[in-house]
């Protein structure tokens, strides 16, 4: 991995792969095959402040959220609850925005993680740079990297 | 022997409740820097804190400058496990009295090793 102004796509997709294997299994690799994303599903956000300013967001089908947290807390899938979810794909999110962040340039501040049921809108001066389509366990996994747009050349 | 977990999600705190528990530890946990001075207070003596940085209340940086500066702790081991990755970071923190310093994502071989490192966990002994 290099140190850089804007993640790349293949650094990006290493730290996913590296947060699944660690924490969901490496016989169960994420796989950069995209499938359709249905509309609603859970949606995990954290801000980069300081040297570098970003959102990094996770998405995952209700299903998707489902198999994450109870691969994560080790517990049945029936037992999991909005709570566990909310935890967990938090977590999720936080390990995947600090690695991107520590790919960047520039002292840089973590946010708490931010996650709800469905989309979590970027802040409208955000531009999207980096988009990951991917696949778990059948289920689609999207993960978006957004910054401020350049400043305009004169 | 006794850890104290702290950590805002509870799913890393029982990730790691896992990991330290196969190790024969009995485990304490705190979803924040206070919360985890408040067991300190009261009379917990643990024998390391494994420690997240971004929490609400009380980070974890704070935490052990707070824990350095009272000699009532001095002889609990203090192991930062964190997303934090920042070199400036992991020198602030072993620099204010942390003992080892794990990135978050790890694998439980990755904190048994520092654990084993630190003295708190036999080594194994190739056969």
């Amino acid at each position: 991995m290099t140190v850089t102004m804007e993640p790349s796509l293949g650094d990006v997709h290493a730290v996913v792969e590296e947060v699944w294997s660690s924490f969901l299994g490496a016989e169960e690799p994420i796989l950069p095959l995209p499938t359709p994303m249905p509309p609603g599903g859970w949606s995990a956000a954290i801000t980069v402040s300081g040297g570098w300013d970003a959102q990094v967001t996770v998405q995952l089908t209700d299903p998707g959220a489902v198999h994450v947290t109870s691969t994560m807390l080790m517990c049945g899938e029936d037992d999991c609850t909005d709570e566990d979810l909310r935890d967990a794909l938090g977590e999720l999110v936080n390990m995947v925005g600090g690695n991107i962040k520590s790919l960047m340039a520039g002292a840089a501040v973590l946010s708490l993680p931010l996650v709800g049921h469905g989309d979590i809108s970027p802040g409208s001066h955000l531009v999207e740079v980096c988009r990951l389509d991917l696949t778990w366990r059948g289920e689609p996994v999207v993960v978006t990297v957004h910054t401020p747009p350049p400043p305009a050349v004169a | 022997m006794h850890a104290l977990i702290i950590d805002d999600s509870r799913t890393m705190r029982s990730i790691l409740r896992r990991i330290v528990t196969e190790l024969g530890f009995e485990t304490t946990e705190a979803g924040n820097g206070q919360e985890a001075l408040d067991h300190l207070e009261s009379g917990l003596t643990p024998d390391i804190c494994l420690i997240d940085w971004n929490m609400p209340l009380m980070d974890g940086y704070t935490f052990v400058t707070r824990v350095r500066a009272d000699e009532r702790w001095r002889n609990v081991t203090l192991m930062m496990v964190t997303t934090e990755s920042e070199h400036g970071q992991i020198v602030r923190a072993l620099a204010a009295g942390a003992h080892e310093y794990v990135i978050k994502p790890f694998t439980p071989d990755a904190i048994i090793e520092k654990m084993e490192l630190l003295g708190l966990v036999a080594q194994e002994v190739p056969a």
